[in-house]
């Protein structure tokens, strides 16, 4: 919605703080409380993009709060260091090295695990302060004396030593710190994020390397943690060891959920918040112990009620307004169900950027040798011999349990195979993972949609589409998605392809299912898969929505080598020009598709007890 | 300090932290491994449990009427904080359900405090247990081991809930793949209640039984919280053995590290939990499934 | 950005630069402030909250108090001690005009009010709370901790603010030695007064050469507390540190270090832990039969312990403390202190209100004998040493590190069945005078900072 304007949302924020300090104190906000309230914020901006848009969970940012502020409140009180502003930064870099490190540990595991595995860092940081470090850190003492910060500017030195002063240093390190983050967020890398938040494995089975991005994101939510902890120390001239205490995480996760995670300004907002009505309850209202009950309520109800924070509420209202404003003026959008398909007309598939180099002539593709599965002391597939060709459209079929899902699992890589092995493109690919071998040219569409759902059709595509441009990793943070060389001819042409193109900006979970179906194997055609893989396509279709489907995928097998899943027997033998059986987890028999519907053992496969009468 | 008698006393230590340890942290394996949700008001259930014990102690003289009532509270407070707020929460994503427990720790906390003021209370052990047991190697608190004792048929009932009866199998079936559960035509919710529960019981009944032995306080349970955590990541999220041997283990690191210096005994504890983490990433029981 | 001042190094000194800034700022800052004119001598430029913050008919004073978190017990002792004192300012009670002979229903015919906020026991909530009270209010003094990590903290913040400070509770030697600052005044007795005042106790009644087993906390505080008891015990009378049993802060379960101590052979254990950690620590030694086998010593008593302990527990424990009720039979301003306290709350005051009240009743003497809010004024008249009442005796405060030169109680436990009331925990043996038992000013470190 802010999109059109690139700077309004940066200039409104500059706007903002210049005025806060004039307009804050009439609302009963003391200077210093504002000033805290900057410094929350700048560890939650980086939280945010931890936990908001990534969809990690750490309790574990005081220790990088404590880490970043003691380092830097260590260097201007205990040596000789004085220039301030580089002990914010080295402060910052040590938190983010400190980060890197533990993050590698840490994000061994997601979700739950994750998040106990931060508090107990957290802890252990707090241990590690007050015990073996105390020499350094002050132990429960913490660091005192920490001079306010000033700027050596050759000719005069700026000193930010008065209320008014402090807040324009630390207001500026925010805008900054928020800048950077706007950008971070509008990167790819931002993009990324937010896919492996909803979809991790499909962003993995998409070619990013999503531990690395999980890494980033954890040392960028350090390095402001630590930066926020340096402006601490100095703002207070005192850095305190309960920077370490773990009811430090604990507060800038329930400030970040206040204000609404995944917005980065909901954790100004949330810090705001807690902060006010802490004051509020025990100055003005006099709840003396009982503030923290009220406030522990507080936070409940708005857990319960207000899903997305305050800044949610506020873009939720803002919607509102809006959707108002344009049902007012007529519908904007074309109506979302019940669009008739157009049957997507073939496209030359020559010459246009999303095809990987074709060698000419045939020879194989990909060759499976003694693929074998065994789950514990079940066998899912037993020396299954395959190969495809190139530009071939290879259908597999199989009665249910046949291990048809289970063999396309070890061909992308997802699943190691207990024995055998996979060539792709003359490489042996077995034991590689599931990114290195969508980045060579070989993925799949799932049989149950896999999609980002609170991202938008073009993000969607976009996600897919960077594999293939970017690499798995790349730490392009500051680079704006419409800079991305070759994204946007990647994304409108996958878009026509899959026909999509009036739904771009939709979110997916406002879709209907066939187009989720399309969008499902537009993400897989998106990467420009040299092989595509397609596991039950046609799966939940509705009779008409098959006869599109088909189509599309006639369309987009030109230049293509696929194989096909499904159960769908008459789409496959229309479609594919040869068809491997599957049968408990075996390869039965392998031809045409009118081989196969004259084979007697297919026969016998599918209808079971009555071969005799077709024999 | 470092003597064999010295060696075998703090072993037996750690077998009793790690027996109290182990009881808590399946209730909040249960917990998780049945319904998904982290509890993390789980330590205040453990205060909970010791003050409705506390209470029920003062008005009573019995400590098995303490140990009873306890108990019930905290399974009711469970039970009702699920109806009430988790049942509401197993569509959203996994981090609210941590904020709303988070939270709710908190008001649980300040609102024992609120009522029963910061100063910590005691409730004494029952009569028999009271006094000082020679073990030979060392002289022990009585009651001690008796709670050691306790403790451990807490555990054994909850085995033998866990794995020999029906309830117990659709737990474990639930754990084992809650969407199975569902298909097989079971109501749920109702065993998701039972099962909070039951595993905010197991806290409870701990904080009861530790109440003789640490008199309790409000903000009793973060410390336990947070060793819990390590428990489980050790043992393996969702898996009662798993939280059995993850709090034997926790409680020996704890005792034999502190024998050689006690600063580092929670730096080692991560320590542990480090090195099961980069060999065994599920845990040590644990199996790969949910996360 | 026009308002950064630069820094320069002619004429002004840096630091008038800086309060001419800071009067800019907070005018910026808090509209409605805008019509103070600084009407001061020259001699007296504006410092900290002087003078916006005694120009109107209420002057504030802000504490920082844990009501929630491990020291919340303690806090709200406090808090009522601070509460009690200023009420007695307010109304001209009998029992200030003792300490403060110019009050007037009032100090130098103003009210003061008291303002108070959790701090839950951490130093950085301590500051915010602090901050917030400067800021919104112009407190023109400061209080709060219960331990002495706020304690310091809240000394280098009143150094920096030119606010001064008392502290609450707080026990470490350093508030008044390495850490001690010009802003920053303690009433109440500390590590190494405790250790001077009961070693001689314990060596009278216990003899020489003994084993002794000490259980510290792990952080400075502890440390310096243990320190200095060993020390004396084993200079003055040959006694053996057997084993330190150093636990974390916030320790549950103590039966590592009781096992420790079991098998250690000592006769005594010395119990420098705080808080809930010295009552859990207390009730596991009983438990695990150490205790009345061993003898405990509390150097530092803590106020309530033997309320959450019990007596079975605390009979026989030897302990120095800074004020107990019963003292109310030898001196008549604790008779008072105690039935007002009593009147007002419910129950006999602990020693941490009465370091409270105390404290702010020497405050508002020095004011009031000043004759002036403005700080420098209030720290010079502290700082003559004059000889002032408390509570058990006549004490002074030192010029050169700004302790108070106060007694230290030793007190012993009684039996259950000794106690003429609920809280007769504990029996005086001995009120050792202070001049003994301090070191010699710069023993510590103490090096106070400057009055502007």
């Amino acid at each position: 919605m802010l999109k059109q304007r690139p700077f309004l949302i940066e200039t409104l924020t500059a706007l903002g703080l210049i005025a806060a300090p004039f307009v804050l104190p009439y609302l009963g906000f003391s200077p210093t409380t504002i000033n805290r309230i900057l410094i929350w914020a700048l560890v939650g901006i980086g939280f945010d993009i931890l936990f908001g848009y990534t969809g990690l969970l750490s309790f574990g940012q005081s220790a990088f709060f404590g880490t970043g502020g003691m380092f830097a409140a260590y260097l201007l009180t205990q040596t000789g260091f004085t220039n301030t502003v580089a002990a914010l930064f080295l402060g910052a870099i040590v938190s983010g090295v400190i980060g890197y490190l533990v993050g590698l540990i840490a994000l061994r595991r997601t979700g739950i695990y994750f998040a106990m595995i931060t508090v107990a860092i957290a802890e252990v940081f707090f241990f590690v302060e007050f015990n073996p470090l105390s020499a350094f850190t002050g132990g429960e003492n913490g660091l005192p004396g920490v001079p306010t910060p000033n700027l050596h500017l050759g000719f005069t030195t700026l000193e930010f030593d008065t209320n008014l002063s402090m807040y324009a240093f630390i207001a500026f390190w925010y805008f900054v710190g928020l800048v950077a983050a706007l950008r971070i967020v509008r990167s790819p890398v931002g993009l990324l994020l937010r896919a492996i938040r909803d979809n991790p494995l499909r962003a993995q089975a998409l070619g990013h390397n999503i531990h690395s991005y999980k890494l980033t994101a954890f040392v960028i939510a350090a390095v402001y943690a630590g930066f926020a902890g340096g402006l601490l120390g100095m703002m207070q001239g005192f850095m305190p060891p309960d920077a370490f205490m773990f009811a430090t995480s604990g507060e800038i996760v329930m400030q970040t959920a206040i204000g609404g995670a995944g917005t980065l300004f909901g954790p100004l907002l949330g810090a705001a918040t807690w902060l006010y009505l802490s004051d509020f309850f025990q100055t003005t209202l006099h709840l003396g112990a009982t503030w923290k009950l009220i406030l522990g309520i507080v936070f409940v109800l708005l857990i319960c009620f207000l899903r997305r924070g305050l800044a949610g509420a506020i873009i939720d209202l803002y919607r509102l307004v809006t959707k108002k404003k344009q049902s007012e003026e007529g519908p904007a959008t074309a109506p979302q169900s019940s669009v008739v398909v157009k049957l997507p007309t073939p496209k030359p598939a020559t010459g246009t950027v999303h095809v990987r180099h074709q060698p000419a002539g045939g020879g194989p593709i990909l060759q499976a040798r003694g693929l074998t599965r065994r789950y514990g002391g079940v066998i899912a597939n037993s020396d299954i011999d395959f190969t495809v060709d190139y530009g071939e459209m290879r259908g597999i079929i199989g009665p249910n349990g046949a291990g048809k899902s289970t063999f396309f699992k070890m061909l992308t890589c997802e699943v190691p195979p207990s024995s055998g092995k996979i060539a792709f493109e003359g490489r042996d690919i077995t034991g590689m993972n599931v990114i290195d071998v969508c980045q060579l040219g070989l993925t799949k569409s799932y049989q149950i949609n896999q999609l980002f759902e609170r991202l938008t059709v073009r993000q969607n595509l976009e996600i897919a589409a960077l594999g293939k441009v970017r690499g798995k990793f790349r730490l392009d943070l500051f680079r704006s998605l419409a800079r991305v060389p070759g994204l946007d001819e990647q994304v409108s042409h996958t878009l026509a392809l899959v026909n999509l193109t009036h739904r771009t900006d939709t979110s997916v979970s406002e879709l209907a299912y066939g187009e989720k179906r399309r969008l499902e194997i537009g993400l897989a055609l998106a990467t420009s898969p040299s092989l595509l893989l397609l596991d039950e396509p046609l799966a939940g279709m509705s009779p008409q929505e098959r006869v599109e489907t088909v189509a599309l995928l006639k369309s987009i097998a030109q230049g293509r080598t696929m194989i096909i899943i499904d159960h769908d027997m008459d789409a496959l033998f229309e479609l594919a020009e040869k068809v491997t059986v599957l049968q408990e987890g075996r390869v039965l028999v392998e031809g045409t598709p009118d081989q196969i519907k004259n084979n007697a053992k297919v026969q016998e496969a599918y209808l079971g007890g009555v071969h005799g009468e077709v024999a | 300090m470092v003597n064999w008698a010295n060696f075998i006393s703090q072993c037996f230590n750690g077998l009793v932290l790690g027996a109290l340890l182990a009881l808590i942290s399946s209730g909040l394996t249960i917990i998780y491994g049945t319904l998904g949700v982290l509890n993390l008001a789980h330590g205040a259930m453990f205060m909970l449990g010791g003050y409705a014990g506390w209470l029920a102690y003062t008005y009573s003289d019995s400590f098995i009427i303490a140990v009873i009532v306890g108990s019930v509270f905290v399974m009711l407070v469970g039970v009702v904080m699920e109806r009430l707020i988790i049942r509401h929460f197993y569509s959203r994503p996994h981090e609210d359900q941590l904020l709303v427990t988070f939270g709710l720790g908190i008001v649980f906390v300040e609102g024992v405090r609120f009522f029963f003021g910061s100063l910590s209370k005691m409730t004494p052990p029952p009569a028999m247990f009271q006094g000082i047991t020679n073990l030979g190697f060392m002289f022990y608190p009585t009651y001690r081991l008796a709670a050691l004792g306790i403790v451990a048929i807490a555990l054994l009932a909850l085995y033998i809930v866990l794995y020999r009866t029906r309830i117990g199998m659709i737990v474990r079936a639930g754990i084992e793949d809650a969407v199975m559960v569902d298909s097989l035509g079971i109501d749920v919710y109702k065993i998701f209640m039972l099962v909070f529960g039951i595993g905010a019981m197991a806290a409870g009944f701990a904080g009861i039984v530790n109440a003789p032995v640490v008199s309790i306080a409000p903000d009793m349970g973060e410390a336990i919280l947070v060793q819990t955590f390590v428990v489980v990541v050790i043992g393996g999220v969702g898996s009662f053995p798993g939280a059995i041997l993850g709090g034997l283990i926790a409680g020996e690191i704890i005792s034999i590290t502190s024998m050689f210096n006690p600063g580092y005994s929670y730096v080692m504890l991560f320590v542990a939990m480090t090195l099961v983490l980069v060999l065994r990433p599920y845990g040590l029981l644990g199996s790969a499934g949910r996360e | 950005m026009a308002k950064f001042k630069s820094g320069n190094k002619s004429g002004l000194s840096r630091r008038h630069v800086l309060q001419l800034g800071a009067g800019v700022a907070s005018a910026a800052f808090i509209p409605g402030l805008g019509t103070i004119g600084w009407a001061y001598a020259d001699d007296k430029p504006p410092i900290g909250t002087w003078p916006a913050g005694s120009e109107g008919d209420t002057v504030y004073l802000g504490a920082a108090v844990p009501l929630t978190g491990t020291y919340a017990a303690q806090g709200a002792d406090e808090l009522k001690g601070w509460e009690l004192a200023v009420d007695h300012i307010n109304e001209g009670h009998e029992l200030m005009k003792k300490f403060a002979p110019k009050i007037d229903k009032g100090l130098l015919g103003k009210k003061v009010k008291l303002l108070s906020a959790d701090s839950a026991a951490k130093p950085n909530t301590a500051l915010r709370v602090a901050q917030t009270f400067i800021n919104d209010n112009k407190i023109i003094m400061m209080t709060g901790s219960t331990s002495s990590a706020v304690a310091v903290a809240m000394n280098k913040f009143a150094e920096r603010e030119k606010i001064l400070y008392l502290a609450g509770i707080s026990g470490s030697n350093d508030t008044t030695g390495k850490d001690c600052v010009r802003y920053g005044f303690r009433q109440n007795f500390f590590g190494q007064t405790a250790a001077a005042a009961i070693g001689p106790v314990l060596v009278k009644n216990f003899g020489k050469n003994r084993k002794a087993a000490f259980m510290t906390p792990d952080y400075t505080y502890g440390h310096t507390v243990t320190k200095s008891v060993n020390d004396y015990l084993k200079e003055h009378a040959g006694w053996e540190m057997v084993t330190n049993q150093v636990s974390p802060l916030g320790t549950q379960d103590f039966s590592q270090y009781l096992t420790n101590i079991a098998n250690s052979g000592a006769e005594f254990i010395v119990n420098v832990n705080w808080g809930r950690d010295a009552v859990l620590s207390t009730q596991q030694a009983k438990q695990f039969g150490l205790l009345p086998q061993m003898k405990l010593v509390i150097p530092y008593q803590i106020p309530f312990l033997a309320k959450e302990v019990g007596a079975d527990i605390t009979e026989g424990v030897f302990a120095a403390t800074d004020f107990w009720w019963t003292l109310e039979d030898k001196y008549p301003l604790s008779k008072m202190f105690v039935e007002a306290f009593q009147e007002k709350y419910g129950y006999r005051p602990e020693w941490g209100a009465e370091n409270s009240y105390v404290s702010f009743a020497h405050w508002a003497r020095m004011v009031s004998e000043a004759g002036s809010f403005y700080p420098p004024d209030v720290i010079k008249q502290f700082e003559k040493g004059e000889t002032i009442p408390s509570l058990i005796g006549d004490v002074h405060y030192r010029p050169e590190d700004h302790q108070c030169v106060r007694p230290v109680v030793i007190v012993r436990g009684k039996a259950q069945k000794d106690m003429k009331n609920d809280e007769d925990f504990w029996e005086v043996l001995e009120v050792v005078p202070g001049e003994g038992l301090m070191q010699a000013p710069d023993a510590f470190g103490c090096k106070l900072g400057d009055y502007t």
